[in-house]
């Protein structure tokens, strides 16, 4: 459902042209759990937000079930993200004084059809990662593992094709990282695609299949289920 | 809807930042004020130019023995204009009558222990058509009265109040200066004149006993009031009387007119022109203040714009579109300026309300509420739209990785 042919990104800062990914290639199939490995600093996060269509390619092509995503315009990337791509960040990115209920609303806002019971589904999904006790509380009241909770329940709130996760355990403690690496795993069980990028091996080994970047490029992939 | 829950956005944003939302409103209001109340005083005082202008007369020509410029009533004792001077102008072509009056200003007036100051014109009976007021009660000065010299007056109703306080005056004699006059009548209400004085403190009585027996001023005549048959003659009009009573007066070509013309035209270029000026510079100080409000209102914005910058990289993550971002950044400045809007037009009504209190016209009318709300849209909307913007324009990527 995901396939990178040869993405290419550089960045200018000035006369400098720095070529952050060197051509990078790989599939993701549909309910396939894979991480991205790299040392921080290598293209890790340029690598995720093109595959979140937040960047596009300097060169390459991505197709994102089927559809070229380099020749959508910015309303139709804005789309994509809000119907496909569920986002988890390193820093959890949840709105402040905002109740974990409105936090996980947050991308029904921008949809073109708002559920009747999008309100229940929002608690559904508060409750299934421990939060039932919670939903009315704000980020602020929560620990580090709540809050990454609730943006979890935020990123699956509109059914998204993918969860793309960006370092998700980073900012957390040891018990609540692998609180949070079960409810990835369990979404995985569940049949949904996932695809986190971390430079944690011990967090990359836990998805289905790794794939090391190195210098901007695919350097080996592993496949370990 | 999906705008109806971008704006819910707005609004919590709105409520969520409470000093920011104070300080906005806060701008606004006081700019939104001031130019509330500025159209109430600037309106109350048109009105009353307005209505002096009416006072005077659209129709009249007045003529001042005397030379000089924009000058008050000319008194016995300056009077230049003779009988010859009144028939003649009777004669010209769309004068539809002349009334001829003799003036004497701040003469002392006495009822029992009561004193007061008047002004007193020596009248015709043609004054009532003249000025288009008449006696309110009682009877108006007659030819009968004039052709005997009767001592009887016609009594305006501010002096009647100081002399008489609230009982009826008719039939009662009063002293002017050390002449008794019994009163016969009391003159309609008028209020001020077009330089704003009382127009009510007047006292009228017939020309002839005024000229002989009160002001000693058999000859002369201190002034007449003219009126043409349409409006639209009044220029040609003056000028002919110009000529008329410079002939009669054997005025060189070198030497300066003896009398003064006032009509319409020039009382309303009189006022205008020394309240011209205050009204530009209100005006502006009107126009400037809801401006400094919308610039309070940019920066303050653009501040939120550049703090809340991982929050719109987020938005846009989640599937914010850019003009979902600039309707939510847009919406919030409307919903702040429009909230200032309302208390700003509060709040002038207010303050007009105490100008009013001391003494200042003011008018109030739907042209304050339709000018404060278009003005707090127009800031909301001009101010606005480029903070609005600077956020939509943000890279999401970008923007989510700020710290």
């Amino acid at each position: 459902m995901i396939e990178f042919n040869d993405i290419a990104k550089s960045f200018a800062s000035g006369a400098i042209e720095t070529e952050v990914l060197k051509g990078v290639s790989f599939k993701v199939g549909k309910g396939e759990f894979i991480a991205i490995m790299a040392p921080s600093g290598t293209g890790k996060t340029t690598l995720l937000n093109i595959l979140g269509c937040l960047m596009k390619a300097s060169r390459g092509s991505y197709l994102f079930e089927e559809q070229d995503i380099e020749t959508l315009n910015d309303d139709q990337l804005s789309e994509i993200r809000n119907k496909k791509i569920g986002f988890v960040f390193q820093t959890f990115n949840l709105l402040e004084k905002t109740s974990a209920l409105d936090n996980v609303l947050l991308p029904l806002v921008y949809s073109d059809i708002y559920p009747p019971d999008a309100q229940k589904k929002a608690v559904q999904l508060l409750a299934a990662v421990g939060l039932n006790e919670r939903i009315h509380y704000k980020p602020g009241e929560l620990s580090g593992g709540q809050q990454q909770r609730v943006a979890i329940a935020r990123a699956l709130i509109n059914d998204p094709a993918v969860i793309l996760a960006d370092e998700p355990t980073g900012n957390l403690d040891n018990a609540s990282a692998e609180e949070i690496m079960g409810i990835f795993k369990s979404l995985h069980n569940q049949g949904r695609t996932i695809v986190l990028v971390t430079h944690d091996l011990g967090v990359a080994r836990q998805a289905g299949r790794v794939i090391f970047l190195k210098d901007g490029k695919v350097d080996k992939e592993e496949t370990l289920k | 809807m999906k705008i109806i829950r971008i704006a819910h956005v707005s609004l919590g944003a709105i409520s969520k930042h409470k000093a920011r939302t104070f300080l906005i409103i806060l701008a606004v209001v006081v700019g939104i004020a001031t130019l509330t109340v500025i159209v109430a005083l600037t309106q109350g005082a048109n009105k009353i130019i307005l209505q002096r202008i009416n006072n005077f007369g659209p129709d009249a020509i007045m003529i001042h023995s005397g030379g000089g410029k924009e000058r008050g009533p000319s008194t016995v004792s300056e009077a230049n204009l003779t009988k010859k001077d009144i028939t003649d102008i009777q004669d010209i072509n769309g004068v539809k009558l002349v009334s001829p009056f003799q003036v004497s200003l701040d003469m002392p007036v006495k009822f029992g222990n009561k004193f007061t100051t008047a002004w007193v014109f020596g009248v015709e009976p043609s004054w009532e058509e003249a000025w288009k007021r008449g006696s309110s009660k009682g009877a108006f000065i007659s030819d009968a009265d004039n052709e005997q010299l009767f001592k009887v007056c016609v009594i305006g109703q501010t002096a009647a109040k100081d002399l008489f306080g609230d009982t009826n005056p008719i039939g009662e004699n009063i002293m002017i200066e050390n002449v008794s006059f019994k009163v016969i009548g009391i003159l309609e209400k008028r209020g001020q004149s077009p330089v704003g004085t009382d127009f009510d403190n007047l006292i009228l009585i017939p020309f002839t006993t005024a000229s002989r027996r009160l002001m000693n001023q058999p000859l002369y005549i201190s002034m007449a009031r003219t009126i043409v048959s349409k409006p639209s003659q009044i220029k040609t009009v003056t000028g002919q009387i110009r000529d008329i009573l410079r002939a009669n007066h054997h005025l060189a070509d070198t030497e300066e007119d003896d009398f003064t013309m006032s009509s319409p035209e020039e009382i309303t270029r009189m006022i205008k022109g020394t309240s011209q000026t205050l009204n530009i510079f209100l005006w502006l100080v009107g126009v400037i203040s809801p401006f400094v409000g919308g610039i309070v209102l940019m920066n303050i914005m653009l501040m939120a714009v550049s703090e809340r910058k991982r929050e719109i990289g987020l938005r846009r993550a989640v599937g914010a579109k850019k003009k979902h971002i600039i309707f939510q950044f847009l919406a919030e400045s409307l919903m702040l300026t429009f909230a200032g809007g309302v208390f700003g037009v509060a709040g002038g009504v207010i303050v007009a309300f105490l100008f009013h209190l001391s003494g200042k016209p003011i008018t109030i009318t739907w042209q304050p509420f339709v000018v404060a709300f278009l003005f707090a849209s127009l800031i909301g909307l001009f101010f606005g739209i480029y903070p609005a913007r600077k956020a939509a324009s943000l890279d999401p990527a970008n923007a989510l990785s700020q710290k």
